[in-house]
């Protein structure tokens, strides 16, 4: 049986620097999987190249079977990939609201077509229950209605988070989630990401720097360094590895 | 209960369906308000064939955050097809329009599968470019377009028998009704690309477009069509122009009238639904009003470009919904409101 999301001897350089140099990952079951590693050990990149952002020089990233390393990032995300992004990206002048209804959305140009005379309301209308769910286990429901632009950095870390979600994915990619959110915010993400899996057990991909919150997270970690996988292992193995230790954990 | 405090207590939707509503019946009214004053209606009339390609723009420049640079050139595309159409093979002025705005919409699409994966800078150069281009054609293709002479005699729709009532459009009134009909037309299109799905996935373009991609949008093939939307309704304002002039000249279509279609839609607001037909107002009417001061009139036309580009940089819709809102809110700011950090 093919496995769920399999990253074959991935390489990409951007010039003379090689980010990725022959990454194998192979992710057979649904899980919190962790990727950690210093700066510049290519974790993002990964992250690109599986959500079509970046096109790897070698190898191949296979979906159930499906060789999906060449697609577009919207087709890859209508195959059920989502991500966030290391430096946060929200729709500003939208409302909190409507960045989450945008990621129920179904934005094949065809069906937004059919919609122009109904406007869409339908589908929107069935999905506000669920989106005001969602914002409220991240305590963002008393900001439906402003603007992201108005909410604090921490906050639209969490809304971007909830907005991919909402779209059902079955493959979340999640960069650095934990940068720049306060002690108490942190705690509300991290229960919130636990429940979304136990209510929906899919693949989370999660770079993360802050150990603890990983460690906590996930239940499995791969280490990246050098544009390489170092180890692979449960989060307490990877604390014991000497390699881990001298690489990164210092 | 005065009428501004009976104004402010109601709720925005209301508001805006009653302001809605006086303007349509006073838009509606004018050729019988403006009976004796043609020349206001020939400025009405004039500033709804600026209007029309500023909805097409806007919905590129105000929603989908792309700048073209050339849209007076579809404009003529649009306007040298259904002059030709009707003088040379005896079109009636509905479906020549309706072919004039598909020819522009095909050219833009055309142009557009080349040029809309390039970066924003290259693309409004490229826009820019195709402006210039189609003016040299319209300019010196003298067998076709007339050359720098044009095509004059343009017809004007043939009169519409209601039964109770003939409208001759021919004439001035009726000419206004049937332009103030293509100009809802647009407007409507406007409206229901802007309130829908699409429309959604157009802003999320203007804003991020590599989130937007990632969340599922093409955003090649979003831009592809908004753009053809967009010229097609320039074509549609260009085909209106020369019916209404009677003379499809290149100098209607040339780059100058296509920066300024780019200025007027900024000035009214873009991203505003309002706003073209602001923009147009203004851009038609402050030179007419400003007849008085003779040569000084552009030199001060300019200087109060200058002076709402500063004051007001979200365009007069932009300011008219900032006033509108703070008369809403009333002299007192709530340290909620004050905190709310929505643009004022």
């Amino acid at each position: 049986m093919a496995a769920l999301l399999e990253i074959r001897d991935i390489s990409k350089a951007f010039g003379g620097i090689q980010a990725l140099d022959g990454v194998d990952v192979a992710i057979d079951a649904p899980g919190i999987y962790g990727l950690i590693g210093p700066n510049g050990a290519g974790k993002t990149t990964l992250f690109d190249v599986v959500c079509g952002r970046q096109v790897a020089d070698r190898g191949e990233v296979r979906a159930e079977g499906r060789a999906v390393g060449r697609l577009s990032p919207d087709r890859l995300a209508r195959l059920g990939f989502a991500r966030t992004f290391q430096e946060c990206r929200v729709f500003p002048d939208e409302t909190c609201l409507d960045n989450v209804l945008f990621g129920a959305q179904d934005k094949r140009l065809g069906v937004e077509w059919r919609q122009l005379l109904t406007r869409g309301m339908g589908a929107r209308s069935a999905r506000r229950d669920e989106a005001m769910r969602l914002l409220t286990l991240v305590r963002l429901d008393t900001y439906a209605d402003r603007p992201a632009a108005a909410l604090s950095y921490g906050q639209r870390r969490l809304l971007e988070i909830v907005s991919t979600l909402i779209a059902r994915p079955r493959f979340l990619l999640l960069d650095e989630p934990a940068s720049g959110i306060n002690p108490t915010l942190l705690n509300v993400l991290h229960d919130f990401l636990l429940k979304m899996y136990e209510e929906r057990p899919i693949v989370f991909l999660v770079v993360e720097h802050n150990m603890p919150f990983i460690m906590s997270l996930a239940s499995h970690i791969v280490v990246m360094h050098q544009g390489r996988v170092l180890t692979t292992g449960s989060p307490a193995d990877i604390q014991r590895d000497p390699a881990v230790i001298d690489a990164y954990l210092g | 209960m005065t009428a501004m405090t009976a104004l402010t207590a109601m709720t925005a939707p209301r508001a805006g369906r009653l302001a809605i509503a006086i303007v349509a019946l006073l838009a509606l009214a004018a050729p019988f308000l403006l009976a004796d004053q043609p020349y206001f209606l020939h400025v009405l009339i004039l500033t709804m064939t600026f209007a029309i390609p500023a909805i097409g723009l806007n919905l590129l420049l105000g929603y989908t955050g792309l700048v073209s640079l050339g849209h007076m050139g579809f404009a003529g595309v649009g306007a040298y097809t259904t002059a030709l159409l009707m003088m040379d093979h005896g079109w009636s002025a509905v479906p020549a329009m309706a072919a004039g705005a598909a020819a522009a919409g095909v050219l833009g699409v055309l142009v557009g599968i080349p040029c809309l994966r390039l970066r924003s800078h290259f693309f409004i150069i490229v826009t820019l470019a195709v402006g210039m281009i189609l003016f040299a054609l319209f300019n010196n293709l003298d067998g076709i377009t007339g050359g720098a002479e044009g095509l004059p005699g343009v017809p004007r729709p043939g009169p519409l028998d209601l039964g109770f009532m003939v409208i001759d459009f021919r004439r001035l009134g009726g000419f206004y009704w049937f332009a103030l009909v293509v100009t809802l037309f647009a407007l409507l299109v406007q409206y229901l690309i802007v309130r829908s799905d699409f429309g959604r996935s157009l802003a999320a373009i203007r804003q991020d477009e590599i989130l937007a991609a990632a969340r599922g949008v093409n955003v090649f093939a979003h831009k592809l069509a908004i753009f053809g939307i967009s010229t097609a309704l320039a074509g549609l304002g260009g085909a209106l122009k020369v019916m209404f002039l009677r003379v499809a000249a290149p100098l209607s279509f040339e780059l100058l009238e296509s920066i300024n279609l780019v200025l007027l839609t900024i000035v009214g607001g873009a991203g505003y639904l309002a706003g073209p037909i602001i923009g147009a107002l203004v851009y038609v009417a402050i030179p007419e009003i400003l007849r008085f001061a003779d040569a000084w009139r552009l030199v001060l036309f300019g200087v109060i470009l200058v002076a709402m580009t500063l004051f007001a940089p979200r365009g007069l819709s932009g300011m008219i919904e900032a006033g509108w809102r703070r008369l809403r809110r009333g002299p007192a700011v709530t340290g909620e409101e004050a905190a709310d950090g929505r643009p004022a």
